[in-house]
């Protein structure tokens, strides 16, 4: 009897897979649970859709209801240009933009939770609403000025984080979808399910040169003393590299108000793969930035093994270099602040279906970017820009600094117009990326989408 | 009216989702009190008897039903005499008293001079000798050697926990017959039915044949009465179905334990048992009809029947030994045999799930009784080369598993289908679940089978299927924790493997429906829909009674 007992110890190995299994299965619910709930088939949420009857409200700074759910099925604002600009940010009904606050916020919309689920006590489900911290009038206007041309708008509060702005075309009527939206192969739905500000890669064109400068200033001792030779055009490695005017012998504040491909070609040059590389990864390049957990596209600067003339490029934005709105605005808000900046965020305060708020948006400082002193003398510059060349009256009483580009993107297409920049008030601490695909050229183009939307945004906070 | 109608649906729901919080927790102390009452009033290791060794005159306790004596050092009793056998002789009690028999030693064992070969009855005074040691059987001190010494320890009162689990069954058909927050009658006269089973079968076996344990049962009923009301929100009928196998089981049950008390008749009816489980394989290939891609139905007088389920009874009985013949037919051939045979026979049918269960169950028996980790390594070493060969030969059988951990990238073709509708509403039901007949598991094919254990999370919550799953797990430990305390080696092999299988086959259901584990579409014991399942389990729990002494000792008081 004794050794059958002993014998009956095999058991044990039972048990114990016994437990591994139901370890696996419990993991995998708490931390995939509302994944595994919030899928299209689920019959809990609603109709078969993406939210349920239940799905909470989404509202903007301001309390407007941008989307509700209603009777089982989801309705969005009555205004189709407010539904159009606020597509991205909100998302669509199916879940085909993957960055709208409706698919990434899909299980507190619903209500999914670990401890109910999908269900409630009194049997009405009902998810949590989402605040979010964008100006819906703000990003309508913003929709009004793009038009019928393709770009991104982003503009935030570089004191408070506030995310104020975040429009992307081309868009459809989220309430509405076109019939053909999945099916066209003209193209002219492409891109509609990507959130520009977030996940397109631009190339940068002349609004790198503040990268090349930055660079410069660290590297540089006599950076303000030194000039350069700008006639219209250099040949590097046989490779000529021009610039739209002759402009004489230029200092560097010039340099970059009249922005010389000649003079940063060179000096990109001067500083050398390995100074241009550190200075981009350090302004955050290469890597991805996140706001309120969505994840950015990868700004892109890469130069190893390259030649002379392929670098000179590259310091002018040009070459392999690309970037995305949201870190060219995190940028700004950076140099606005003294090297540092205060991390955006969207959800302003999400609240569950009983009043519990459940999280809040609030002014965090993030990683900085760049030191104070090169900063400061980045904001000089950048000011200089704007009283030299582009002139206050764009920003009648906002002490602006910024940077224009116009990013040659070959193919047959015409430039993308670029305007970065920010109030260097602190009255209105706004920070802004603009960029206008198939334009003539950045001030044209972007330049004039920031002078309203700035105006527009200043006007509010005064 | 229409804002009052609302409000009391809104009362009504609230009500509901109270009653699914309660049941996981009266469940959890049931399950509990159950567990702690079979631990607590289990028998002490006391000596039942004593020998008195003749040369040394020291006292020797005997404290199992079946001891094994010899020189080995592994022996429940060592004799430190190099003239006798590693393993000599076996001294055991049965009903009618104490037996020594020889186990095929060299030098022979003699009971007051006389050399026995079959099971000798030796009374107190009696001198059993094996080589050159001579013992002598004496009663303990105190107690009568014909009483085992049980103490007797405050433990929670039969009639209280199947009060209870009275209890939590009411409960579950209050939400069963407000399913969709509409009344209906049909689970109430299912409860009702369930009702009378479980408290005759009280009656029957605390008055009518004075037990005094019945916490096994309480357990089943209570995991049966969770399965009865999940089933019958959605379908009174399939839960009758359910409710008429529950009572065939409890039969079964009764039946069995009756048959298990005599030892020397179970082992004369092994043979007969075995080549009945064969026959009835053989049938099962003739005569079966495909469903689902597995031949594992007949048909009996218009009623689906799965014999597989009923051989896993058999196959315990064929398995397990008691200790005499364990010493001395040790090795496993016709085991080994008798298994292959139903293995093959549930592969033609297509049936893996089950063949698994067998094959683990076999490992079980196997194990426990050869002890020979070389044995049991040959084994699994020829299966897994067997797995190897069919999954060379025949490719449908792995592509039934391709899916396996990646499921979600099949979520509308058969390989992800089920996995992944368990995983999402399983999720959905959050930890109190949506209330039975509320749920969508239940629409997908197998849902109430299967796919059970999602239906369980979705419309109960996961509580309750934690209970559910943590009640059987403990039902394992429980049995093995009582392999030395019982009757005899049968008993703890048999109940070892039964509880081993349950366990088992709970795991394959679980694991398979969550991505675990390949899906194999084996049931949840006690929970699933399926009457042949249903009635076997019971069966299976019949081993588990057997095993603890208490079963027999109280009627054999009453005589």
């Amino acid at each position: 009897m004794k050794t059958t007992g002993t014998r009956s110890m095999i058991l044990y190995i039972l048990g114990i897979g016994f437990l591994f299994g139901l370890g696996v299965f419990l993991y995998g619910l708490f931390t995939e649970g509302g994944n595994w709930a919030m899928q299209p088939f689920n019959k809990h949420l609603n109709g078969g859709g993406q939210l349920s009857a239940g799905g909470g409200e989404i509202l903007d700074r301001s309390g407007v209801v941008l989307a509700k759910s209603e009777n089982g099925v989801r309705v969005y604002n009555s205004d189709e240009t407010l539904r159009r600009a606020m597509l991205d940010a909100v998302g669509d009904t199916n879940g085909y933009i993957s960055t709208g606050v409706q698919y990434c916020y899909r299980a507190q919309l619903s209500g999914y939770n670990l401890i109910t689920g999908l269900t409630t006590p009194t049997g009405k489900s009902a998810g949590s609403n989402i605040q979010l911290t964008l100006d819906s009038s703000l990003c309508k206007l913003a929709l009004q000025e793009l038009g019928s041309r393709n770009g991104a708008v982003a503009i935030y509060n570089y004191q408070t984080g506030e995310m104020l702005c975040m429009v992307s075309t081309p868009d459809f009527d989220p309430q509405n979808p076109p019939e053909d939206l999945n099916t066209d192969k003209t193209g002219k739905y492409e891109g509609v399910f990507l959130n520009k500000v977030l996940s397109a890669t631009y190339t940068p064109g002349s609004i790198f040169k503040l990268v090349t400068a930055a660079a410069a200033i660290e590297a540089i001792p006599d950076l303000d003393s030194r000039t350069w030779n700008c006639n219209g055009s250099i040949t590097i490695n046989g490779n000529k590299i021009t610039d739209v005017a002759s402009y004489g012998r230029l200092d560097f504040k010039n340099a970059l108000a009249k922005s010389s491909n000649v003079a940063f070609s060179q000096i990109a040059i001067e500083l050398g793969r390995d100074k241009m590389t550190a200075m981009a990864n350090q302004l955050g390049f290469n890597r991805t930035f996140s706001l309120d957990g969505i994840t950015t596209s990868k700004s892109v600067y890469h130069v190893t093994g390259t030649q002379d003339n392929e670098l000179g490029w590259s310091g002018v934005g040009q070459y392999t270099d690309l970037t995305n709105p949201y870190h060219m605005m995190l940028l700004m808000g950076a140099i606005a602040n003294g090297g540092t900046p205060v991390q955006p965020y969207l959800i302003q305060k999400i609240t569950s279906s009983f009043g519990l708020v459940t999280q809040t948006g609030s002014a965090k400082t993030g990683e900085k970017l760049l030191s104070t002193q090169t900063a400061a003398r980045l904001k000089t510059y950048m000011r200089y820009d704007v009283t030299k060349e582009y002139g206050d009256s764009m920003f009648p009483g906002l002490d602006v600094c910024a940077k224009t580009g116009t990013a040659e993107v070959g193919g047959g297409k015409k430039p993308n117009g670029w305007m970065v920049g920010f109030s260097s008030d602190s009255a209105t601490p706004l920070a802004f990326a603009v960029v206008v695909e198939n334009s003539r050229t950045g001030i044209g183009s972007a330049g004039q989408i920031a002078s309203v939307l700035m105006k527009a945004a200043a006007k509010k906070m005064q | 009216m229409q804002a009052v109608f609302t409000v009391l649906q809104e009362f009504l729901s609230v009500i509901l989702y109270g009653i699914r919080i309660i049941i996981p927790l009266i469940s959890v102390m049931i399950v509990i009190s159950c567990f702690t009452s079979l631990r607590r009033g289990r028998r002490r290791e006391d000596p039942v008897i004593l020998l008195e060794d003749m040369v040394a005159h020291r006292a020797i306790p005997v404290l199992y039903w079946e001891n094994s004596l010899g020189r080995s050092k592994s022996c429940d009793i060592v004799l430190n005499d190099m003239t006798a056998s590693r393993s000599h002789a076996v001294l055991m009690r049965r009903e009618s008293g104490w037996f020594v028999t020889d186990t095929d030693s060299k030098a022979g064992t003699f009971v007051n001079g006389k050399k026995i070969g079959e099971p000798t009855p030796v009374y107190p005074g009696d001198t059993i000798a094996m080589g050159s040691s001579a013992l002598m059987l004496k009663p303990t001190g105190a107690g009568s050697a014909e009483r085992p010494v049980r103490r007797v320890r405050r433990v929670a009162s039969p009639f209280r926990l199947m009060f209870s689990v009275t209890l939590v069954q009411l409960l579950l058909c209050v939400l069963a017959c407000f399913s969709g927050n509409k009344f209906h009658v049909g689970p109430f006269e299912v409860f009702g039915g369930l009702f009378v089973l479980e408290w005759a079968l009280y009656l029957f076996s605390m008055k009518g044949l004075g037990r005094v344990t019945f916490e096994l049962e309480t357990m089943a009923f209570l995991l049966s009465g969770i399965g009865l009301m999940l089933i019958g929100a959605s379908s009174v009928k399939t839960a009758w179905v359910q409710l008429a196998a529950a009572a065939l089981g409890v039969v079964l049950f009764c039946v069995m334990i009756w048959f298990l008390n005599d030892l020397d008749r179970v082992m004369k009816f092994r043979i007969p048992i075995g080549a009945f489980a064969v026959l009835l394989f053989a049938a099962n290939l003739l005569l079966a009809h495909e469903r689902n891609g597995a031949k594992n139905w007949i048909s009996i007088g218009g009623i689906g029947v799965q014999p597989s389920e009923f051989i896993k009874i058999a196959f315990i009985f064929v398995g397990a030994s008691t200790l005499d013949r364990l010493q001395t037919a040790r090795n496993l051939t016709g085991f080994i045999g008798f298994s292959a045979l139903c293995m093959g026979a549930l592969f033609l049918m297509r049936d893996f799930g089950t063949a698994c269960i067998f094959f683990v169950t076999f490992l079980i028996i196997a194990f426990m009784r050869s002890g020979s980790v070389r044995t049991i390594a040959l084994v699994c070493a020829v299966a897994v080369f067997g797995a190897f060969l069919i999954v060379k030969f025949k490719p449908y059988v792995a592509q039934r598993f391709s899916a396996w951990r990646h499921v979600w990238q099949y979520v509308n073709d058969s390989g992800g289908y089920q996995q992944t509708r368990v995983m999402s509403y399983s999720a959905s039901g959050g930890l109190f679940g949506v209330g039975p007949g509320n749920g969508y598991v239940e629409k997908v094919f197998a849902g109430n089978s299967d796919l059970v254990f999602g239906m369980l999370c979705e419309e109960l919550g996961l509580l309750v299927a934690l209970v559910v799953l943590i009640a059987i797990a403990l039902l394992m430990f429980y049995a093995r924790s009582d392999a030395t305390r019982s009757r005899s080696t049968f008993y703890s092999i048999s109940a070892c493997a039964a509880a081993g299988m349950i366990l088992f086959q709970s795991c394959l259901n679980v694991f398979g429906v969550t991505d675990v584990l390949p899906m194999t579409g084996v049931t949840l014991p006690f929970i699933s829909a399926g009457g042949s399942s249903m009635v076997a389990v019971w069966g299976l729990l019949a081993f588990i009674k057997a095993s603890d002494e208490r079963t027999y000792a109280a009627r054999r008081h009453g005589r």
